[in-house]
């Protein structure tokens, strides 16, 4: 047990001090005797002052020496240490959609964490959760969320975890089990990993292979179309999508069925544009667009800021049949933007695989890193000396309990005296 | 005639007799022999004639053989009226929680009470503490129970001067039962009024025996009718204390009998039937 503000407790045991010397030369009255010849003793004074080997009063001089020292204590805000390790291991889990295979990745956190370092496991998308070491099992055997990850949502967790472990431990060391996709990194994730003070131990996973995949539309879009900047760029191989104009026909339902993804996509129809919000998965734009009404289906893939559905998916056979309720003014530039152009690959994009993601290069791998190969200091990441002591309040309990006795001892010696 | 806790008492001083010191004034016929020479049978001496005694009282017979007339002169005998005044001041309640001094007096006062009725001799009391109670001397039977229930009835407190009950008590013996450490100056001039009247006055005195060596543990004296006067008894003290008391009860004892008052000093542990025999016994050997 360790005192946050050790002078309190010092200046407790000076006053209690001074309170046995008081009882050493306090001045005492014994008791009357009611003498009805008193008028016979010559008069001398009635008090006695001398110093006493032994303190009088001894109940009353331990009561009130507990009662300073449980003040003192309680101001001194104890707190209890617990036995401190030399290394504690804080691991992050990515198992966001970026994520190849959740089990890969809990694989590698166990192997992170076999030396037998205390550690606080985390498993994040775009919320980081912290996980006991016995679920690890069971959060191998769950598939990735379809949330994005954030790399900024991790590190704060982890900065939190370690302010815990840092009572424990001499020195952190985190370890980061992600593919570290560009998606995960966000404008806050620089600030926060120079708020961390010491290396970052990355072990890298696959990326989900899929969203790489190379796609392509069947219908080959002509320049004044809207959709063809967004599309001009994209691969020529891979999953075929066929880009409907109209109602789909017999044939095209043959295809869906067949595996294949058909976008129902009239986005030339006349519509007045008005300023809109519009989301696809993490991608948005306000812009000036038009709406169109869209059938109820079983999976929503994009919507207006208002929450109604801008785009539904269904799944026919092996394909599925998606409608997009997006439509785009023929005067503008929206079709150069580039947050436009990838909403708009998102929604032509094969069933399933309508996430694009990108792996960090190695210089964003290396300033995660960090240069520094040593765990962080757990003095650095310990909190501050603010936080409420726990036996503050018990300590401050058990002084007024004192004080209560203390005062009913005094009337009763008070009482007998008389 | 109910008693309460006074019937071992009484029983003990049953038959005990208590002569007045002298002849006493008096024309009701009683115990103790009378300053009058009157009519009874107890012959006591032959006098010369003188003119104006009566005639029916001369001895003829003695007349005849010695021709000179002669008187027959008897002795009567009257009663004498006693009163009780006892201390009920805070003192008396001493010590605690028994109050010895107060239950001695209390049962003094109803010994000697009880030992004069029984000589027809009319008795009366009078208490002096936070009120007064006064009885006038009375011979009936219910007087020794009003007097019992008097004293009963009282719980010594506060500071009452002794002086006024003395000079006006109806009796012409006095009993005073206190412990003097009230008006002991007014008192002692009353009673020597009182004394120079051809009464009887007798003050007992009634000193506890925690007075006279107080316990060990008494470190502070608190005076209980001044509970402002608080002096330390401890070491040279105490001795200086003894001393000084001792010296003041052998003063007043002095100072009373000087006064022609019979001065008896009465300890808390001396048995009240003791104590009662030896007031009326002493007194029986100064009247013989």
């Amino acid at each position: 047990m360790s005192f946050l503000a050790p002078w309190a407790f010092a200046i407790a045991g000076l006053a209690a001090a001074g309170m046995v010397i008081l009882h050493l030369v306090a001045r005492q009255r014994p008791a009357a005797y009611w003498l009805p010849t008193t008028r016979f003793i010559p008069d001398q004074r009635t008090l006695v002052s001398r110093a006493a080997t032994r303190p009088r009063d001894l109940l009353l001089l331990a009561l009130r020496v507990l009662l300073l020292l449980s003040v003192g204590a309680a101001f001194a805000r104890p707190v209890l240490t617990p036995r401190r390790g030399a290394m504690a291991r804080v691991v992050l889990i990515d198992r966001s959609h970026a994520v190849a295979s959740v089990f890969d990745a809990v694989t590698r956190a166990k192997a992170a964490t076999s030396d037998g370092v205390p550690a606080t496991l985390i498993a994040f998308d775009s919320t980081p959760v912290v996980v006991a070491a016995t679920s690890l099992d069971s959060l191998a055997k769950t598939s990735r969320t379809e949330a994005a990850g954030s790399l900024s949502a991790a590190l704060v967790a982890a900065r939190r975890a370690s302010a815990a472990l840092a009572e424990r431990a001499d020195s952190i060391q985190l370890v980061l089990v992600s593919p570290v996709a560009v998606s995960e990194i966000d404008s806050a994730t620089r600030r926060l990993r120079a708020a961390w003070p010491g290396a970052i131990r990355i072990e890298r996973v696959a990326l989900l292979a899929d969203s790489s995949a190379p796609w392509t539309l069947e219908r080959r879009l002509t320049a004044d179309d809207p959709l063809g900047p967004a599309m001009a760029s994209a691969p020529r191989s891979g999953t075929i999508t066929r880009l409907l104009r109209g109602a789909p026909t017999a044939a095209d339902s043959t295809f869906v069925r067949d595996g294949g993804t058909a976008v129902r996509w009239d986005s030339t129809a006349a519509s007045r544009p008005a300023a809109e919000g519009l989301a696809v998965g993490d991608e948005v734009i306000v812009a000036a667009l038009g709406r169109r009404a869209v059938p109820n289906a079983e999976r929503v893939v994009a919507r207006w800021a208002d929450g109604t559905a801008a785009a539904t998916e269904t799944r026919l056979g092996k394909g599925c049949l998606r409608d997009v309720g997006v439509t785009i003014p023929a005067a503008g530039d929206i079709a150069l933007h580039p947050p436009f152009q990838r909403i708009v690959r998102a929604l032509l994009a094969p069933c399933g695989l309508n996430v694009t993601e990108h792996p960090a290069d190695s210089t964003t791998i290396a300033w995660l890193a960090g240069a520094a190969t040593n765990a962080a200091r757990a003095d650095v990441l310990r909190g501050d000396d603010t936080r409420p002591s726990p036996l503050a309040p018990w300590l401050l309990g058990l002084a007024i309990v004192l004080a209560l006795a203390e005062l009913a001892l005094r009337a009763k010696s008070q009482t007998e005296a008389a | 005639m109910p008693t309460g806790p006074y019937g071992a008492l009484l029983d003990a001083v049953r038959g005990v007799r208590w002569p007045a010191a002298r002849r006493v004034m008096g024309a009701t016929l009683g115990a103790h022999p009378s300053q009058l020479r009157g009519n009874s049978s107890e012959f006591s001496e032959f006098r010369p004639y003188r003119q104006g005694d009566d005639p029916r009282r001369v001895d003829w017979r003695l007349l005849a053989r010695s021709d000179r007339a002669y008187v027959r002169l008897t002795t009567d005998r009257a009663t004498f009226r006693t009163s009780m005044i006892v201390d009920a001041s805070a003192s008396m309640a001493f010590p605690l929680p028994q109050f010895d001094k107060w239950r001695l007096a209390r049962e003094v006062a109803v010994g000697l009470a009880s030992v004069a009725h029984a000589e027809a001799d009319p008795v009366g009391l009078a208490i002096a503490g936070a009120g007064q109670t006064v009885l006038a001397p009375r011979a009936r039977r219910s007087v020794l129970l009003e007097m019992m229930r008097a004293l009963d009835a009282t719980t010594p407190a506060g500071s009452t001067a002794l002086a006024p009950l003395v000079a006006s008590a109806r009796a012409s013996r006095v009993v005073v039962i206190t412990d003097l450490l009230g008006d002991f100056d007014e008192m002692l001039t009353a009673a020597r009024l009182r004394v120079a009247s051809r009464s009887e006055v007798i003050v007992v005195h009634i000193v506890a025996d925690d007075e006279l060596d107080p316990p060990g543990d008494a470190l502070l004296a608190v005076d209980p009718e001044a509970p402002t006067m608080r002096r330390i008894l401890d070491g040279d003290l105490r001795i200086a204390y003894r001393e000084s008391f001792l010296r003041w009860v052998d003063d007043s004892a002095a100072a009373l009998r000087a006064a022609g008052v019979r001065y008896v000093r009465a300890n808390t542990n001396e048995p009240a039937p003791h104590l009662v025999r030896r007031i009326a016994g002493e007194t029986a050997r100064r009247g013989a």
